[in-house]
């Protein structure tokens, strides 16, 4: 596979190349699915292919194939620098900044204590078919949807700069909903081993059948709670929800790519500009953001991107304050950065690498600080756990988050089940209002399967850790007004 | 590939299978995508591949594979992976067996390959966008966008005798003008691209973003809105999304629950999907080889048909309508200048964006406007007003329209015909900062 790669760079350059990049990339997937007490479907696929992308003079080309065969590879780096000269009538006056990166000769691997491909399916059907008995057989509930992935992605990456890289991640999730029916409406209760770079390990650790009961519970106490209130309440929000929370208003607003207009026309842009950098308060001194693409498990961690650029670890907020973004190679001039912080992926050997978000999240606290403590400290609130409805606005400003389960706060005990809560905010008054944060012993990291960006679209992977944390006085319930 | 090449390939691969029954599908196709932002192309692409699924069964146990390697050696593989998982699992209870060759019987005539567009060459839309790009310049605003093209095809046969093939193509442009505090956005979806004018497009959106700057507040509440066909699509998209499930419409997990057969919007209302349809042809078979439904789901406002899955349908004595290939919403003759000349205070919507179900079971969806949100006085356009959000029932909307405009084309997951709308009490519930 190196050696294709490396004739697709040596194609390119030698049709007029001034940079190439070859990846070849495997990409295998199984979902086991599972409906009530039936096994629905089991998937098996597997993607193939490569993709070549150039600059010449001065713009962006790329073409791929799934035929990984000399002749075509050749074919492919020969399009590829056609398309870049296409692109060549309307190109950037300034030209492409590509930032320098050393060249490595490197391999890495997800670490796996147990391959998930080698688990008989038989096994991850009995799983998913005994927590579906589980949940069921709680009263009130009709409906259980459970589902296991598990991805493989092998990925040889060439440069015309020297670098050749070889990474092999493992990607390993489960989740289950419970649906519960009455003659009025229908409530979903959701559980999830969360997807992270692991083997089937990750699979049992986590104590998807013993939590199923419970799972159950919550979705039919959903049918007779108490609605959302509307006005101002303290939430606590657990790591559960606020991944998403992060996702969404900080982790695409400190892409660089959208914040310079670049994904405009699609995922939209930021309010977090670049002449605000080192000035915007984000939000409250406890908000320290961190970007970690070397943190063990995390769905971004591979070593290195598609730039070919070595995984980093950094701030992108620090005690409140824009301190850095998200980058690559093309764009980091743009903050006077000389280094990309290596945040360019592709979905598949058929896509152009743009930025993705890293594996991004909340710092925890430094205090020593428990969930119970928390909640014990909070006078009306409300407690969240999981991701429901999610939207924002293009510059990642105006956003409305729901949530998968709601608890009532009052007089620092958590009490009865709320339903359809929803709360409002604007980014920066939002995370602003944010005063406390759980120590480490708390802090969870989530991943995320299905971020989409990019046009055509793609799907990119990500972890977003945090500790519980509790945000003042945010408006609550405004949904239903 | 053509029908020859991967119908005989299909063939092949049903040779290979053991299983009581196969279904054999080949999706694929070239899709390129040329994007613009500030003036420049920003990014430039081009990806060809196939997608060669097998599903294999034995007795009621069954199991898929799939892979983009059309290698002797990986189509053998892709047989034996499916066979192993169906040999290996429980029977479903869900299970159907193919379709016979009578099926295709049901496939509609569809019109929706274009030599010309399949060949189109990166030079022809880095043209048409680099001289779009240069007239939104010279007005002194940014342009960003996309320009995409492509072919696609899908190809089915299975054990029971069925073959199948169906082709496309489609371009389209959408572009958005920028200037330093508004935008505007508009778009073309044709599956010709001799109907693609990106300099025509990029007008369209010149002239909202130009309107757009300098927007002021404007406190959220209700109003009457006049949306485009695209912030329309939108909203429907929601609803065809999950909702028209007939097993979870059956069980009572969705809003349309005991709903069929009766009014669940406004009398004017009238959805349905035709495959065949020239101006937003769809596939003509879907999943297994299932022929794309020619159907009413919403008549004069009455809920006439929901989304029923093979197995569904036998059980519940109805007829297997799988999901829409295309959804088109018959419109009225109100043009977008005579809906604004009728309004005396609202506000006119350029599209939407990050629509998502706050409550399923209601139906109650939130989201943004964006690209231009107009305020309007007196029958006329008055101001640009800063973005709001909204909280809505689609369903309860379509039984506060006023006027309806003649249908259009659409629709970014789906082929979609769909005319603007005037609606009274659009419910904004907050603003945005830009």
């Amino acid at each position: 596979m190196k050696d294709l790669c490396l004739h697709g760079v040596e194609v390119a350059k030698r049709r007029g190349a001034t940079y190439a990049d070859a990846r070849i990339v495997r990409l295998r997937n199984q979902h086991v699915m599972t409906e009530d007490e039936r096994v629905a479907d089991i998937r098996e696929s597997e993607s193939f292919g490569i993709g070549v992308r150039v600059i010449v003079d001065g713009a962006w080309g790329f073409a791929a194939s799934a035929r990984v065969e000399r002749g075509e590879i050749e074919r492919v780096a020969a399009r590829a620098v056609d398309i870049a000269r296409a692109s060549g009538l309307a190109k950037a006056p300034e030209g492409i900044h590509w930032a320098e990166e050393a060249a490595y000769d490197d391999v890495f691997g997800t670490p796996v204590e147990k391959d998930p491909f080698t688990v008989p399916l038989e096994e991850k059907a009995a799983l998913l078919l005994a927590i579906g008995k589980e949940v069921l057989a709680v009263k009130g509930v009709k409906k259980c949807h459970a589902r296991m992935h598990f991805r493989r992605e092998h990925r040889h990456l060439a440069t015309s700069e020297g670098t050749l890289v070889e990474s092999d991640t493992c990607t390993s999730g489960a989740w289950y909903q419970a649906t519960a029916v009455d003659d009025t409406t229908a409530k979903d209760r959701y559980f999830e081993a969360p997807p992270r770079n692991a083997g089937y390990e990750h699979i049992e650790n986590t104590p998807l059948l013993a939590e199923a009961p419970r799972v159950g519970e919550e979705a039919v106490a959903q049918l007779s709670a108490k609605p959302c209130p509307v006005g101002k309440k303290d939430l606590v929000l657990h790591p559960s929800h606020l991944a998403l929370t992060m996702h969404e208003s900080i982790g695409h607003a400190t892409e660089l790519d959208r914040v310079l207009g670049m994904e405009e026309s699609l995922a939209g842009s930021s309010f977090a500009t670049i002449d605000q950098l080192g000035r915007l308060k984000y939000g409250s001194p406890l908000m320290n953001i961190v970007c970690d693409n070397t943190m063990p498990g995390g769905l971004a961690t591979r070593g290195y991107d598609d730039d070919g650029v070595k995984g980093q670890k950094w701030h992108v907020i620090k005690d409140g304050i824009l301190v850095d973004y998200q980058t690559g190679r093309e764009v980091c001039h743009a903050i006077g950065a000389k280094r990309s912080r290596g945040s360019c992926r592709a979905d598949s050997w058929a896509s152009i690498p743009i930025i993705r978000q890293s594996n991004i999240g909340l710092a925890p606290g430094t205090e020593p600080l428990t969930l119970e403590e928390l909640i014990a400290d909070t006078k009306d609130g409300i407690y969240i756990e999981g991701m429901g409805s999610f939207s924002i606005d293009q510059k990642r400003q105006n956003f409305q988050f729901g949530g998968d389960c709601f608890w009532e706060i009052k007089n620092g005990k958590k009490g009865a089940i709320l339903k359809d809560v929803t709360y409002q905010a604007i980014t920066t008054d939002f995370w602003g209002s944010l005063d406390a944060v759980c120590d480490e012993r708390f802090w969870i990291p989530v991943g995320i399967m299905n971020c989409g960006k990019g046009d055509p679209m793609q799907v990119a992977q990500m972890t977003h850790g945090s500790a519980p944390a509790r945000f003042r006085q945010i408006s609550v319930g405004g949904a239903r007004k | 590939m053509n029908e020859a090449e991967a119908v005989g390939l299909l063939e092949k691969v049903l040779g290979l299978a053991a299983a009581d029954a196969t279904v054999v599908t080949l999706e694929g196709g070239t899709q390129a995508s040329t994007r613009l932002a500030d003036n420049a192309i920003t990014q430039n692409s081009e990806k060809s591949n196939s997608v060669l699924t097998v599903s294999c069964a034995y007795g009621r146990s069954h199991g898929s594979a799939s892979t983009e390697d059309l290698g002797e050696g990986s189509l053998k593989a892709v047989v034996e992976t499916a066979q192993a998982i169906a040999k290996r699992l429980p029977a479903d209870p869900e299970y159907m067996p193919p379709l016979d060759a009578n099926e295709t019987k049901k496939y509609a005539d569809v019109d929706a390959f274009f030599a010309e567009t399949a060949g189109l060459e990166p030079l022809a839309r880095a043209e048409q966008l680099a001289a779009a790009a240069k007239m939104v310049a010279g007005k002194g605003l940014r342009l960003s966008g996309a320009y995409l093209s492509g072919d696609r095809f899908e190809a089915v046969a299975n054990s029971a005798g069925l073959r199948g093939f169906h082709r496309s193509t489609e371009a389209g442009v959408h572009l958005t003008a920028l200037g330093e505090t508004g935008s505007g956005w508009a778009e073309k979806i044709s599956n010709s691209a001799a109907d693609i004018d990106a300099n025509e497009v990029a007008e369209r959106a010149l002239k909202i973003a130009e309107a757009a700057q300098d927007p002021t507040d404007l406190a959220p509440g209700k109003y009457t809105v006049i949306m485009s066909p695209a912030a329309i699509a939108e909203m429907l998209a929601f609803l065809f999304w999950g909702g028209f499930e007939a097993k979870a419409v059956d069980e009572g997990r969705t809003f349309l629950r005991g709903k069929l057969g009766t009014k669940i919007c406004g009398e004017e209302t009238t959805i349905g999907s035709d495959p065949a349809d020239p101006r937003c042809p769809g596939a003509s078979f879907q999943e297994e080889g299932l022929a794309s439904p020619t159907v009413a789901w919403i008549e004069h406002g009455i809920l006439r048909n929901l989304c029923y899955s093979r197995f569904w349908a036998s059980k519940q004595g109805k007829e297997a309508t799988g999901r829409p290939s295309n959804v088109i919403m018959q419109g009225g003759e109100t043009s977008l200048d005579e809906m604004i000349a009728s309004t005396e205070k609202g506000l006119l919507i350029t599209r939407f964006w990050y629509i998502r179900f706050v409550d399923p079971m209601m139906p109650l969806v939130t989201g943004m406007t964006r690209d231009g949100l107009f305020s309007i006085e007196n029958g006329a356009v008055a101001q640009a007003v800063k973005h709001m959000r909204f909280n809505e029932d689609p369903l309860d909307m379509l039984r506060r329209v006023a006027l309806m405009g003649r249908p259009e084309r659409t629709g970014e997951y789906i082929p979609m015909l769909i005319p603007a709308l005037k609606v009274r009490d659009f419910n904004f519930t907050s603003t945005t900062k830009f």
